[in-house]
């Protein structure tokens, strides 16, 4: 009888978890905007939200190991499969080209963000200062404690990808990776590593840290490339 | 895992297969009660990380914006000491960096202030870490050093010793060849009907 009991409980206790922890994650879905802009074709005809996703107004801190912050700390290397591999610091960073501009993000997990704006340089620049062989057919973002995600050269070096150091015209909040991370907007945002120390250029392929977990090795969010 | 007959026990009863049922009964309740930490460990954060669409399983963030009633005067380090003191926040900065005439960003562990010094506008955010979870999560993720991966693979291992003696511990209509088996076949199909189901990976 007891143990009947204690059984009747531990199902009773396990349907309850079960429902609560269901409808917690349908109220934060419930909570997105409805945002005509979703709908908005891009040029390449394609609808700014990808399939599978909801908009949110602002970018949701998704965790990771934090890299150190400090602007004075940082450096850029860029190196690899390149004939003139080199090392930057954040001034250096900062007298390089800038570019300001306002893309979507997509993150892997069902969100988007519409619009959001950055600062940096792009990483077609710093290939090209690079001087990036022809033989690279990879960029690998390597970031904190071992975070990677690798990009193939063409998307790497499309024009709206780039090195970021400001969000919204002010510096990176500390959840989202300074003093500067990737932003790899037709990607999942996984593949804009927060926290960057490096640009590697490879001849190879190399699946990074999701990649090697069980994500896409590409990432295409319209094509809903999630998992691997 | 709880507490059972002392290894042995039941050799009158059944012979070699009643010690060999003594045996695994041991086996398994204390490699079960080795097994609690890392299983609570590992079933934290693995709840805490399934949900990380809905929240920062490692951190809670914050962002607070204070102003400080107009510009403040003297040297970049002179800036940081004052805005330390009127907002009352403690310790040593790793880094105190002029990005501009209107941006001194002054790093703490934990938390940047973003100063602009002619405006006296300060940006004070940061990220406080989860009680365990940061940790649990640290572990799970492996993001520890590469050692933690030996103590991984001998719990995932440990696991699977479990889950073999779990299933020949009792005898019987709730054995495995009765309820027991049941059970075991429907544990089995839940994975198999999901790849079946979502068209696999």
């Amino acid at each position: 009888m007891d143990k009947r009991m204690e059984r009747r409980f531990f199902l009773r206790t396990a349907a309850v978890g079960t429902v609560v922890s269901v409808l917690g994650g349908g109220v934060y879905a419930l909570a997105s905007p409805d945002d005509p802009r979703g709908r908005q074709l891009r040029p390449d005809g394609r609808t700014r939200l990808p399939p599978g996703q909801r908009l949110l107004d602002a970018l949701k801190p998704m965790g990771g190991e934090p890299g150190d912050p400090s602007p004075s700390a940082f450096r850029l290397k860029v190196y690899g499969e390149v004939d003139a591999p080199f090392e930057v610091d954040f001034a250096g960073l900062l007298a390089m080209p800038q570019v300001e501009q306002s893309c979507d993000v997509h993150c892997v997990t069902g969100w988007t963000m519409l619009d959001s704006r950055w600062t940096g340089v792009r990483v077609a620049d710093l290939a090209e200062r690079a001087r990036v062989r022809g033989s690279a057919r990879y960029a690998i973002f390597e970031a904190a404690e071992g975070y990677t995600a690798n990009v193939p050269r063409a998307e790497a070096l499309a024009p709206n990808v780039m090195v970021a150091h400001r969000f919204f015209g002010q510096p990176i909040p500390r959840p989202h990776g300074p003093p500067v991370r990737a932003i790899v907007p037709d990607l999942y945002f996984w593949k804009s590593a927060k926290w960057l120390r490096a640009i590697r250029f490879a001849r190879v392929d190399e699946p990074g840290y999701w990649e090697t977990r069980g994500y896409h090795n590409h990432a295409d969010p319209w094509k809903e490339e999630r998992n691997g | 895992m709880g507490e059972g007959p002392p290894a042995g026990a039941g050799a009158g009863r059944g012979g070699g297969r009643g010690a060999v049922r003594g045996a695994l009964r041991a086996v398994h309740r204390d490699l079960g009660h080795l097994a609690v930490g890392l299983t609570l460990v590992y079933a934290a954060s693995g709840l805490a990380v399934n949900h990380i669409a809905d929240w920062d399983p490692s951190f809670r963030s914050f962002d607070r914006t204070h102003d400080l009633g107009g510009p403040i005067e003297g040297d970049d380090a002179a800036i940081a000491r004052s805005v330390a003191a009127r907002l009352g926040v403690v310790g040593t900065p790793k880094d105190v960096y002029r990005a501009g005439p209107e941006q001194l960003d002054v790093v703490y562990e934990r938390r940047t202030l973003h100063v602009n010094p002619v405006s006296g506008r300060v940006v004070d955010e940061g990220q406080e870490p989860r009680f365990l979870l940061r940790a649990a999560n640290w572990l799970h993720l492996n993001r520890g050093k590469k050692a933690w991966r030996y103590v991984a693979d001998a719990y995932a291992a440990g696991l699977i010793v479990l889950a073999g003696s779990g299933m020949f511990l009792v005898g019987g209509r709730r054995g495995l060849f009765g309820r027991g088996g049941l059970l075991v076949l429907v544990g089995a199909a839940v994975p198999i009907a999901y790849v079946a189901w979502s068209g696999g990976p």
